[in-house]
């Protein structure tokens, strides 16, 4: 197989409770492929979220290392971290985190301008995103104005918008009814289908059982890692 | 990034507003105070350009407080070097009220020295003193406004003269035969009246309050100072560049005086910037952690929270120019028909009071600015 988009080697986080130290993650390393679908499950404090702010550029580990398309970016120092997080990682997040002042097009937009895409273009790649998300009548609406399935497409769309290697999603179906979370899980399959590399951590076993690989963790470790058969 | 910012400003309008009444109060305050000071220096560089070639010859003990005897025109007059010299008696107008900032002066000079003494200032009505004029008077513009006079109308001057141990105060009626063009310097709050008649009216036998001194051409008129001095006894001297720092020395204490006074306000108005700039940076914690998220570079926030800042001080800097130019600009029309004229908003209190505003804008959003950009991603995400 070709190189992994996402490389994990000994990844490990110890906090500091008072004078208490919590492993929150211990020695984890895996693989992940370009175009792979993967779920990372596993019980609150099992270390999901951890892991992901760890991937994500958002926290540094204790130990051990990240590579996103062969760039090892728990080595990226505060300066490089910004343009790593833009180029390389979309994030999703439970909340949808949208700028509740900026409509739809906007929040895309923003993400674009963060790396320095001139105005024509961010313009056309958020519309022609919106588009592809169904919310092509809905681009100019602002949060407030969106229902939540709504402001999760906008969401990914932005999480998309600069092409990143892979989509983080923190519980994107964390706040959402059963009806739009399956129409969400099947939105994401259908980009991981059109190669785009999608890792999301849920404690739904319903999102995670529609993956194509579902990683569980318990206590900071891998406690199984599995391929879904059928898909 | 200037439709975020605008848009963040825009948000959260009486929060903004606030902000922005502040800074124009600071810089209204500005205005208002820088315009006075700026007057002042006016008046003084018009006046002191008016008598800049004259030397000035004063009683040893004071200024104005003892008199010289007009013997000493003719001591004066006979330094070598000296072109022409004469004598002059000033006093206030009315006695009993002596106005702010000096107030109307009545100057007695004698008629045939006019042209020295005014250079060519000019009338607009009426005509000049002549030799052998009893109680008449010409007029500064300024006096001639605040009581409404022209040419033929009369005004009352009054004196105030010791008999014993109280003071007895003299009124008496001048015919207006002449009012004087706006100067800009302090003739325009003169009431100017032959020599002779001061004296006597006034009661000072044949004395001057001082006597002014014209250099004949060619000559230095600091070493003609102090050869003054030197050949005439109790007097003291004051050459035209002694005068001029002399002015400069008060006139820097009233402008420090006045611009620290403004700035202290403009700084209030700064602070009211920053405590809006911490708040609405606290309340968007979330937000800049998610742009951080998004691969905002530090720059990115601090050119997004410092453009915010900045923009409400160049607001402030406006409406307190608007404000403040308002005021000053009523305040003059008032003022001029009470006779003074105390502000003027020049050029360059302008360039300063916009320029201040917006270094106080950028300047108060630097910490909040820091502080939103400092910001760890995971926290601000966290933070519900």
């Amino acid at each position: 197989m070709n190189e992994p988009i996402l490389s994990v080697r000994g990844l490990s986080k110890t906090y500091m409770q008072g004078k208490i130290p919590v492993h929150a993650l211990r020695d984890v390393s895996f693989d992940v492929y370009k175009g792979e679908f993967l779920s990372i499950v596993g019980p609150s404090g099992s270390g999901k979220s951890t892991f992901l702010s760890m991937i994500g550029l958002l926290d540094k580990p204790t130990k051990g290392s990240v590579y996103i398309d062969g760039i090892e970016v728990t080595r990226a120092t505060d300066s490089d971290a910004p343009r790593i997080r833009r180029e390389k990682i979309g994030f999703v997040f439970q909340h949808f985190n949208l700028i509740p002042t900026l409509s739809a097009l906007e929040n895309v937009d923003l993400a674009m301008r963060f790396a320095r895409v001139p105005k024509t273009k961010r313009r056309e790649r958020a519309v022609e995103l919106l588009t592809q998300m169904g919310l092509s009548d809905r681009m100019n609406h602002r949060p407030s104005e969106l229902s939540g399935g709504e402001q999760q497409r906008v969401a990914i769309a932005r999480a998309m918008a600069n092409k990143p290697a892979i989509i983080l999603a923190d519980e994107p179906t964390g706040e959402v009814d059963t009806k739009t979370r399956d129409m969400i899980v099947e939105l994401l399959r259908g980009l991981s289908e059109n190669g785009q590399t999608i890792l999301i951590v849920t404690h739904d076993t319903a999102v995670s059982a529609r993956t194509k690989r579902i990683i569980r963790m318990l206590d900071g470790m891998i406690e199984s890692d599995t391929k879904v058969e059928g898909y | 990034m200037f439709d975020i910012i605008f848009r963040n400003i825009t948000q959260r309008k009486l929060r903004t507003g606030l902000t922005i009444f502040g800074i124009a109060l600071g810089i209204f305050a500005v205005i208002v105070m820088g315009g006075m000071s700026e007057h002042f220096n006016q008046t003084f560089d018009k006046s002191i350009s008016l008598t800049a070639d004259k030397i000035r010859v004063f009683p040893e003990i004071g200024f104005g407080g003892g008199n010289l005897n007009e013997s000493k025109v003719r001591e004066v007059k006979r330094v070598a070097g000296v072109a022409d010299a004469y004598g002059v008696l000033q006093a206030a107008l009315d006695p009993e009220s002596l106005g702010f900032f000096g107030g109307d002066a009545v100057i007695g000079v004698d008629p045939e020295k006019f042209p020295s003494l005014l250079k060519d200032t000019r009338l607009s009505e009426g005509r000049f003193l002549a030799f052998g004029d009893g109680y008449r008077t010409v007029l500064g513009s300024s006096v001639a406004r605040e009581f409404n006079l022209k040419a033929g109308d009369e005004i009352q001057i009054k004196s105030k003269r010791v008999q014993r141990a109280s003071s007895i105060t003299h009124a008496r009626n001048f015919t207006v035969v002449g009012v004087m063009e706006y100067t800009g310097s302090f003739f325009d709050n003169g009431v100017l009246i032959p020599l002779n008649i001061a004296q006597k009216f006034y009661d000072r036998g044949d004395t001057v309050s001082f006597i002014l001194a014209v250099p004949d051409p060619n000559v230095d008129a600091e070493d003609l100072s102090k050869r003054i001095e030197l050949n005439v006894e109790n007097i003291k001297t004051f050459s035209p560049e002694q005068l001029r720092k002399q002015i400069e020395q008060s006139l820097i204490v009233f402008t420090l005086i006045t611009i620290s006074a403004a700035v202290l306000a403009a700084i209030i108005g700064g602070l009211s910037v920053m405590n809006t700039m911490l708040m609405s940076v606290s309340e968007r914690t979330k937000e800049f952690g998610l742009m951080k998220a998004l691969g905002a570079q530090t720059q990115d926030i601090l050119y997004m929270t410092m453009g915010e800042a900045a923009i409400m001080g160049v607001l402030g800097g406006i409406c307190g120019i608007i404000g403040g130019g308002a005021l000053v600009y009523y305040l003059n029309d008032f003022l001029a028909s009470k006779g003074t004229v105390l502000f003027s908003v020049t050029p360059r209190l302008l360039v300063i009071s916009i320029v201040f505003s917006t270094f106080l804008g950028v300047l108060s959003g630097l910490y909040p600015a820091y502080r939103a950009a400092k910001m760890s991603p995971m926290e601000a995400l966290r933070y519900e």
